[in-house]
């Protein structure tokens, strides 16, 4: 069973066609448009795409927050715009910028979090130890955490009740490196522990880290739904080359290889840009005079930004 | 109902809301301490005719006034300060209870917990008709128990106080459910609170001029303050059709809101 699967999911804001009787001023704002996405159970899945592409409307299509102008979303198995309450009991929430009850303080909130559902907070105090929070730190009011502390307080709250699925929005924000590392491994034995997680990021190094399969969206579109792996193996490697001596022939030969592209040869330095697989690559470079080779991985970001510089959809 | 909710709306507010009926039941302990200190001299002054007019006139608005221990308990429960302070809390707590928590962005926070939207406002109602219910036992308690202690509760009965509370309970109540239907149809706060206290004051102010005006008279009816009427409750003359036509209103509001909450987006939080 899929963790989450869409089929069309779509929401456009605005007065009906009726109503504004084709009016171009008051056109509708296509905030989400025909996703189908399955996200499978047990599985980190990153979901990408700069503010405003739609990334929060989908999210808030899957709790209900609103509803879509057409298409279904099933989550955990059940269709969010009839599932209501007992849905949500299976689900763990952080949302962007998790606003708090200032007046409470971090246990009282998590207390009064969890009290709504049937499952126990399990998982809380060990989330509070690996996110370094102390009693101290519970016993304040939240109006006096800083940023960090209070989207950690987001994260405990989400998950103390171990959920199937965890929708977290930009979870990592103000986070310092040292808790990130820590939240990255909280992610990685969620799902060691069966559970699936639903993440939606800026920041591409983490999703890259940590996601096995992501979708990009682009304009309230789909542009790209695939594994981080295959996402990165038909992405461009920088390979750099230096040679212990001038090899016109090799240069040649690499120029002329399938997948290369920007060569540039100047004296024993060779530099180049290469698509697909890097097999043809090694065969050719075995027992070529090299003093030193550098292949960049493909990143994340740069796939991203190649999805996001091609004429939109 | 969600008794966690509830429990939590109730620390919320329980300091304001003791204040509240703190200053509510210091109110109304005061009036028949002037009444019993002053009540015969203002009395003896309105039977020799001078300022005839104007007691006249103050008594037709608010049916009340401190020269009968009857006309003291309906000026404790009508007169702006205890409407004003009975307001604060119900109105105020209602206006701000959803539309409040949208601009913040905690409603985000409770509503991805397993609570239905319906469960959320009907717990919210709840505590609204209990504030209601509180504020103006505290007003009528603190009269009570100035009426006593002055000795002067003599021509009042158990029966007609309790039919004045139920009274006011159901104004409040009816204000408390237009404000809360309002909370729940807006994502910010000043609309919200805008059209409650809008509500309000439009009914007070023409339940003001009704009484006051004859040719306004007409708007009376319209005005949910026209249906609270402590005056004639204690002068032995309780009228059902007020309560119902208040239980009406109230539960158009419900209808309303119960409609409307479930079915619409709550986009996220500005």
């Amino acid at each position: 069973m899929d963790a989450i699967a869409t089929e069309g999911l779509t929401k456009h804001y605005g007065l009906p066609r009726w109503w504004r009787g084709g009016s171009a001023r008051f056109a509708p704002i296509r905030a989400l448009d025909d996703l189908t996405i399955a996200v499978h159970a047990g599985e980190i899945f990153g979901f990408l795409g700069p503010n405003g592409s739609g990334k929060s409307t989908a999210i808030r299509l899957f709790l209900g927050f609103i509803h879509p102008t057409a298409g279904r979303a099933h989550v955990l198995g059940q269709d969010v715009s009839t599932a209501g309450a007992a849905l949500r009991g299976r689900i763990g929430y952080l949302p962007g910028g998790i606003a708090l009850y200032d007046s409470l303080t971090g246990t009282q909130l998590l207390d009064y979090l969890g009290a709504f559902y049937a499952r126990p907070p399990l998982l809380r105090d060990s989330l509070v130890e690996r996110l370094d929070l102390s009693g101290r730190d519970l016993g304040r009011p939240i109006r006096d955490y800083s940023r960090g502390m209070r989207q950690k307080i987001g994260i405990v709250q989400a998950l103390q009740h171990d959920p199937e699925l965890a929708i977290l929005d930009e979870p990592s924000e103000g986070l310092d490196p040292l808790m990130q590392r820590a939240f990255y491994a909280i992610l990685d034995e969620r799902k060691a522990a069966g559970r699936t997680v639903f993440f939606s990021s800026h920041v591409l190094s983490e999703v890259e880290r940590v996601c096995d399969r992501v979708a990009i969206i682009r304009d309230g579109r789909l542009v790209a739904l695939e594994s981080v792996g295959a996402l990165l193996a038909r992405r461009r490697r920088h390979v750099e080359a230096r040679l212990d001596a001038p090899a016109p022939a090799l240069a040649a030969a690499l120029a002329a290889l399938p997948g290369v592209s920007a060569f540039e040869a100047r004296d024993d330095r060779l530099a180049f840009g290469l698509d697909g697989d890097v097999a043809p690559l090694l065969r050719l470079l075995e027992g070529a005079p090299l003093a030193d080779l550098t292949i960049e991985p493909a990143r994340l970001e740069d796939a991203f930004l190649e999805l996001y510089d091609e004429p939109a959809p | 109902m969600s008794g966690i909710l509830f429990r939590r709306t109730w620390a919320a507010q329980r300091v304001r809301l003791l204040l509240v009926m703190l200053a509510l039941a210091v109110w109304g302990f005061l009036l028949p301490v002037v009444y019993a200190t002053f009540g015969k001299e203002i009395g003896t002054l309105v039977q020799s005719g001078a300022f005839a007019n104007v007691f006249d006139v103050l008594s037709r608005f608010t049916g009340g006034d401190v020269f009968s221990i009857r006309g003291t308990v309906a000026l404790g429960l009508v007169h702006p300060i205890a409407l004003a302070l009975v307001a604060i809390q119900v109105i105020g707590f209602a206006a701000a209870a959803v539309a409040g928590e949208r601009q913040r962005g905690t409603l985000e926070v409770l509503l991805a917990r397993p609570l239905e939207r319906r469960v959320l406002y009907a717990t919210l109602l709840a505590a609204t008709v209990l504030f209601a219910a509180l504020t103006e036992a505290a007003v009528l308690g603190g009269i009570v128990a100035g009426a006593l202690l002055f000795g002067v509760a003599g021509d009042l009965r158990a029966i007609d106080i309790a039919l004045c509370w139920l009274n006011a309970v159901a104004l409040f109540g009816t204000l408390g459910a237009i404000s809360l239907a309002a909370s729940v149809s807006f994502d910010r706060l000043g609309p919200a609170m805008g059209i409650a206290l809008g509500v309000t004051l439009v009914g007070y102010a023409v339940e003001f001029l009704g009484t006051l005006w004859p040719d306004a008279a007409w708007l009376r009816p319209y005005s949910p303050f026209r249906y609270f009427q402590p005056t004639r409750i204690l002068a032995g003359t309780f009228e059902l059709g007020d309560l119902l036509v208040l239980g009406a209103i109230f539960a158009a509001a419900v209808a309303w809101a119960a409609w409307v909450f479930p079915r619409r987006d709550l986009a996220a939080p500005s």
